[in-house]
């Protein structure tokens, strides 16, 4: 109890001597007064606020009664600014000190009106702020629209309250502006109107007005009482102009050496970037980030291709337009130098948005890859082991640009265009060795094949949206144009060496002349008619117009390069596509489903001849293919972030080009390709179903997907194998339809944290099933293959300086041959996977990954083991940490070969493809805007 | 447009003669429409704890397409408002695909200073309810029109959601509500900026009308029940944790 009372007994002294000090300065009081207007009339229901002196907080409010009276009552006695607001008057302000009576009357305040012109121009018409600081006025320059060019003279003009005569002389609320500032600064002397003359408008932010001490007052520290009307004229704060960019150098042993920079200059309607690089160290193209800072606002954009109708995407949907993109793609094989450079420019205000850009990319490949390949017959197989040296260039400019133009809010133009010139040389070196399964090799074949190629490719689009009065009314049409051409030769030398056979020795030269040419046209349109609040019915029609011209002259150069006519061949072929569909979309509150109907015609006009100027072959061949194509999309938001989707569709493809021919290819006479001019469209019943799931408060997320197709006409490859006295043993392969097939796709993917923010696990697996049936020797086969993978990670943050991954992945692809079933294939890819990042010291970073994969095929007895290991240490350095110093060792066990499986058909092939294994490498880099001093955590989001 | 020149005289004499503007307190009761602007690369833009970097770069490459809008609604009566998401789409609706929308609602009686509030916050459905709470706003000088309504600025700086707003109170609609959950000023806030664009709040329609049930509360729905103490503590929680993971706090709450 004792404890409870002394502390009340010394909160009631507290009371008691607060109220004895009261009675000098009370703790509660209240303030009170009149609002008149500077005319003598009182101001009812004007807001008066008391604030807090320090920072202008707002602590209470209230309002003046009919006869302008106002009172706060029963508040703290501390010091207040009093503020009165009232349409129509200049805000007023007065600091109030500690009350020491009771009741602190200020009596009559007096507040002055704006002048209507201000009241009713600037902050009515011209929407403007208008800033008042006692008794500065400020104007928001940028509201007064003057055309381009023009001076802060006609800018002035434009100002409400603000004269300019004919000398330029500057009047403001009829008193003569004596000075002029620029910034708060004099511009070039004292007359005033060297700025207004010469600076431009278009510079301008902000135009304030107010009073000045005369320049004596100034000069003497003596009030004369005279004011002088002053002009300051802020420049605009471009806050968002700026520039950044980054280079960075390296050498290494092995002659290994990179370099790469960026530059980007911007504010904020203009983007202007230039970015290069050079390296031999299988860097194809630019990283992702940037490519990202390279593109700038043109890196994502709507997927505008103007095919209106089922399996187009819907607009305001942002894709990554990634055509003819810079970026690395190297495949992993062969050691690779590269160059490449570009610029983009963007220009974006809103209702226009502008981009052009150009690139050079080019990449020489040097390739030693080692094959081999088992095919598998009804009652034998064979082998033919591969090895290859290649030397390839593949160089290209490419030119894109795009405009997207806003008419008004209804209507929209967007203009695209794309052009790319490419060339490629290939010097193609290839062994080949074959042998029925288990018993010796029965011939070799020796390959020495040149290509050179260019070719080129434009392609422009144009499409306009508009939208009707009528709410969800509206029309959408496009044109475009596609075409591309390639013309190339290829000098083609063949020695086949027999171990058995009377024959020993067989060669053949062949130069092949191929000029093709593309060229489409097309057109589509689309139209939506609001049916109900939640109904939307489109109507959509498409047509294209697609001409190639295909033309392959074989030659013999050992005979005057006279033409093989049994391979050269002239073809024309046209495809007519029309489409003319309709559906009915229902949309309300996360559901979205559209239902509709479409028929489809494809006409296929056919021409052979041997060459151009020749007489047909046959009479030309035209056929037509007609068909009704249901389509239905579905799309659910459900409650807590639950997303589900299903989708169906009917696909009917055209067959590809390179398979309707009706000569064949046979570059290599051990595998002779056909075409057949008598293939139909492929088509299939695609089916799709999607679940998500995200948790915003424990950061789980959870996808789940699965689609099918069922083939009514599946496009195979048939494959005849024969042994041939001059060849070997030959492949023939042509393409020809069946009924059947079916392909099955399940995945999942999670990522949750078992420990908030340190500590997270992320899984992911799919199953992948097809059935392909196809003819091998006129007997039927099916090929299954079913393919699990699965792929676990553990993700552990123990603190922001340390950041270690683990990571493994199992994958079987197992393959069975109905035709013969001890041939079954189970091909398995197996990984593990340890990483660290780690800040070990002030700007000082330590990365590192263990990579250990295995790649088995029991069948073959084949088991490979591939450990890599990376590790680099980098440094920042400098003011802003702009300097970056990085020692790196890439491979450091020296392991690193490619290796890829597949089987599919009646085959199944590996490669093994040598690239570039240990080495070190020192690099510099500068980048203008400094590193980040802490480690990566999310690459993006 | 060019404006007659104003005399020293003429000034005079508007001071004398004019009128002041009639600016009675309008006892408003109606619908007021807001349109509201998100921009998620600004948003963004204002997440401190996020690289300077990486905030650059996104702002850099998503430039001006990363706005939406969506109208929401305010019923008001002298004494109460209630703000909700309107029917209306803001998006041209030919393009239609349609979001779902949560639960959400604020309701204020200003007889009873009551503050009800309906929404969902990381996936959970919460039902608040405490009396009103206004910000620390700091009165500015600046004034412009909004809606026909002559505003004043007011500014205050949420550090939890990293928040610089920028609001705009009208001077005769003596309600002291405004959309979400900003509120406190001594006029209704008809526009507000959160973030220099993150998300901008605007009234575009101003009907008068006799309200009839739209100020009801809706029928009991089921959520969690909190104090405004207990939602702050829930938001800070769910701030500190993306902050540590590095990663923008305003996926899942309410901006």
């Amino acid at each position: 109890m004792k404890k409870v009372c002394l502390p009340l007994a010394f909160a009631c002294l507290c009371l008691l001597l607060s109220s004895v000090l009261s009675a000098q300065t009370p703790s509660r009081i209240t303030i009170k007064g009149t609002v008149f207007d500077t005319s003598g009339a009182e101001i009812p229901f004007a807001t008066v606020m008391l604030l807090n002196p320090k920072d202008t907080t707002l602590v209470n409010f209230s309002r003046s009664d009919e006869k302008g009276v106002f009172s706060f009552k029963n508040v703290k006695n501390s010091p207040y600014l009093f503020k009165i607001s009232y349409i129509g008057y200049i805000p007023y302000t007065q600091a109030l000190a500690t009350s020491p009576t009771e009741v602190n009357d200020l009596g009559i305040v007096r507040i002055k009106p704006i002048t209507q012109e201000l009241m009713e121009v600037v902050i009515r018409t011209a929407k403007a702020p208008l800033r008042i600081r006692g008794d500065t006025i400020e104007y928001d320059a940028t509201t007064f629209k003057v055309p381009p060019g023009s001076t802060v003279e006609d800018l002035l003009r434009r100002l409400p309250g603000i004269e300019v005569d004919a000398d330029g002389n500057i009047r403001a609320q009829g008193k003569d502006v004596q000075r002029v500032y620029v910034d708060g600064k004099t511009f070039f002397g004292d007359d005033p109107k060297s700025a207004t003359k010469n600076l431009g408008a278009e510079t301008i932010s902000k135009v304030q007005v107010y009073d000045e001490k005369s320049e004596q007052a100034k000069l003497t520290g003596v009030e004369d009482g005279k004011k002088e009307k002053t002009m300051n004229l802020e420049l605009k704060e471009e806050f968002k102009k700026g520039s950044f960019g980054k280079i960075t150098g390296a050498i290494g042993t092995e002659d290994r050496w990179a370099l790469r920079g960026n530059y980007n200059r911007f504010n904020t309607k203009q983007q202007l970037s230039f970015i290069a690089f050079a390296n031999n160290i299988n860097q194809t193209g630019v990283n992702w980030e940037d490519y990202g800072e390279f593109k700038g606002q043109n890196t994502f954009n709507d997927n505008d291709n103007g095919d209106f109708g089922f399996g187009s995407n819907r607009r305001g949907w942002y894709y990554f337009s990634g055509d003819d993109s810079p970026l690395n793609n190297f495949d992993g094989r062969g050691f690779t130098k590269n160059y490449g450079g570009g610029t983009n420019y963007n220009f974006d205000n809103k209702k226009s948005k502008f981009n052009i850009s150009y690139f050079y990319n080019e990449s020489t490949l040097n390739l030693d890859q080692y094959s081999f390949r088992e095919t598998f017959l009804s009652d034998n197989s064979f082998t033919n082991t591969d090895t290859v040296t290649q030397l390839d260039f593949r160089g290209s400019h490419s030119i894109s640009t795009r405009l997207e133009q806003e008419i008004d809010s209804n209507d929209i133009v967007i203009i695209k265009a794309n052009m790319r010139l490419g060339s490629n040389t290939s010097d193609n070196r290839q062994g080949q060795l074959f042998a029925e399964s288990g018993m010796p090799p029965t011939n070799s074949l020796e390959l020495n094949n040149n290509t050179e190629l260019s070719s080129w490719r434009l392609s422009g689009t144009a499409i306009y949206r508009h939208r009707f009065k009528k709410k969800g009314r509206s029309i959408a049409g496009s044109a475009g144009y596609n075409g591309s051409s390639s013309d190339g030769t290829e000098n083609i030398f063949s020695l086949n060496r027999f171990f058995q056979a009377t024959t020993l020795t067989e060669q053949i030269r062949q130069l092949n002349n191929n000029d093709n040419q593309t060229q489409q046209l097309k057109a589509s349109l689309l139209f939506t008619e609001p049916l109900h609040k939640k109904w939307f019915w489109e109507t959509f029609y498409n047509f294209s117009q697609t001409d190639n011209k295909v033309n392959r002259q074989v030659l013999n150069p050992e005979i005057n390069n006279e033409r093989i006519d049994n391979l050269s061949i002239f073809y024309d072929f046209n495809v007519l596509y029309n489409r003319l569909g309709s559906d009915v979309r229902y949309s309300y509150e996360g559901v979205n489903i559209a239902v509709g109907l479409a028929a489809q015609q494809l006409q296929l006009d056919g021409k052979y001849a041997i060459d151009e100027n020749l007489p047909l072959l046959t009479d030309p061949i035209r056929r037509n293919f007609t068909n009704l194509i249901p389509n239905l999309d579905f799309s659910w938001q459900l409650p807590n972030n639950m997303w589900l989707g299903l989708n169906y569709g009917y696909g009917v493809e055209e067959p590809r080009l390179n398979d309707l021919q009706p000569v064949p290819n046979v570059n290599n006479p051990a595998f002779r390709t056909e075409g057949n001019p008598n293939l139909v469209p492929q088509r299939s019943h695609d089916v799709s179903g999607n679940f998500n799931y995200w948790n915003a408060a424990s950061f789980a997320n959870v996808g789940i997907g699965m689609g099918a197709n069922f083939f009514d006409n599946n496009i195979v490859y048939n494959q005849t194998i024969e042994v041939i006295d001059s060849v070997g043993i030959r492949t023939t392969t042509r393409p020809d339809n069946v009924s059947g097939g079916q392909n099955f796709y399940t995945y999942l993917w999670s990522s949750f944290p078992i420990i908030k923010t340190k500590l997270t696990f992320d899984v992911n697996g799919n199953i992948n099933a097809n059935r392909s049936p196809s003819f091998v020797n006129g007997v039927e086969n099916e090929t299954r293959s079913n393919g699990y993978q699965v792929q676990a990670g553990l993700n552990l943050t123990p603190n922001p300086k340390l950041i270690v991954g683990l990571d493994g992945s199992l994958g079987f692809n197992k393959i069975t041959y109905s035709i013969q079933e001890s041939q079954n294939q189970n091909i398995q890819n197996h990984s593990v996977d340890a990483s660290i990042k780690w800040q070990f010291a002030a700007k000082t970073f330590l990365e590192s990954n263990l990579n250990y994969s295995v790649f088995r095929n029991d069948r073959f007895g084949f088991n490979q083991e591939v450990p890599i290991w990376n590790a680099s240490v980098r440094r920042l350095l400098g003011k802003n940490n702009r300097l970056e110093v990085r020692l790196a060792a890439f491979d450091l066990l020296n392991k690193k070969v490619s290796i890829t499986q597949t089987g599919t058909a009646n085959y199944v092939i590996r490669n093994v493809a040598s690239t570039l294994a240990r080495y070190y490498m020192l690099s510099l880099s500068y980048n203008m805007r400094g590193y980040e001093d802490k480690l990566k955590k999310n690459g993006w989001w | 447009m060019r404006l007659h020149p104003v005399s020293f005289f003429s000034l005079f004499f508007a001071l004398l003669f004019m009128a002041p503007a009639p600016g009675f307190a309008q006892e408003l009761e109606g619908r007021i429409r807001y349109l509201v602007t998100h921009d998620w690369s600004k948003k963004f833009a204002a997440v401190d704890y996020i690289s300077k970097q990486a905030r650059e770069r996104n702002a850099y490459m998503w430039g001006n397409r990363s706005e939406w809008k969506v109208y929401t609604e305010m019923f008001i009566t002298p004494t109460q408002t209630k703000y909700q998401d309107a029917e209306e789409k803001a998006e041209p609706e030919d393009e239609g695909y349609s979001w779902r929308k949560e639960e959400f609602m604020v309701q204020r009686n200003f007889e009873t200073q009551t503050n009800y509030e309906v929404f969902t916050m990381l996936g959970k459905k919460y039902l608040l309810q405490d009396s009103i709470h206004g910000q620390d706003w700091k009165i500015l000088n600046d004034m412009k029109e909004v809606a026909g309504h002559v505003c004043m600025n007011a500014f205050w700086e949420d550090t939890l959601k990293m928040q610089k707003v920028s609001a705009w109170f009208a001077l005769d609609i003596p309600v002291s509500s405004g959309p979400e959950r900003f509120c406190g000023l001594p006029g209704l806030i008809l526009e507000v900026d959160v973030n220099d664009g993150g998300m901008i709040i605007t009234a575009d329609k101003i009907e008068t009308r006799q309200l009839t049930s739209e100020l009801d509360l809706p029928k009991k729905s089921k959520g969690k029940k909190i104090t405004e103490a207990e939602f702050r503590s829930l938001l800070k929680k769910h701030v500190d944790e993306k902050r540590k993971a590095e990663e923008p706090p305003f996926w899942g709450v309410r901006y």
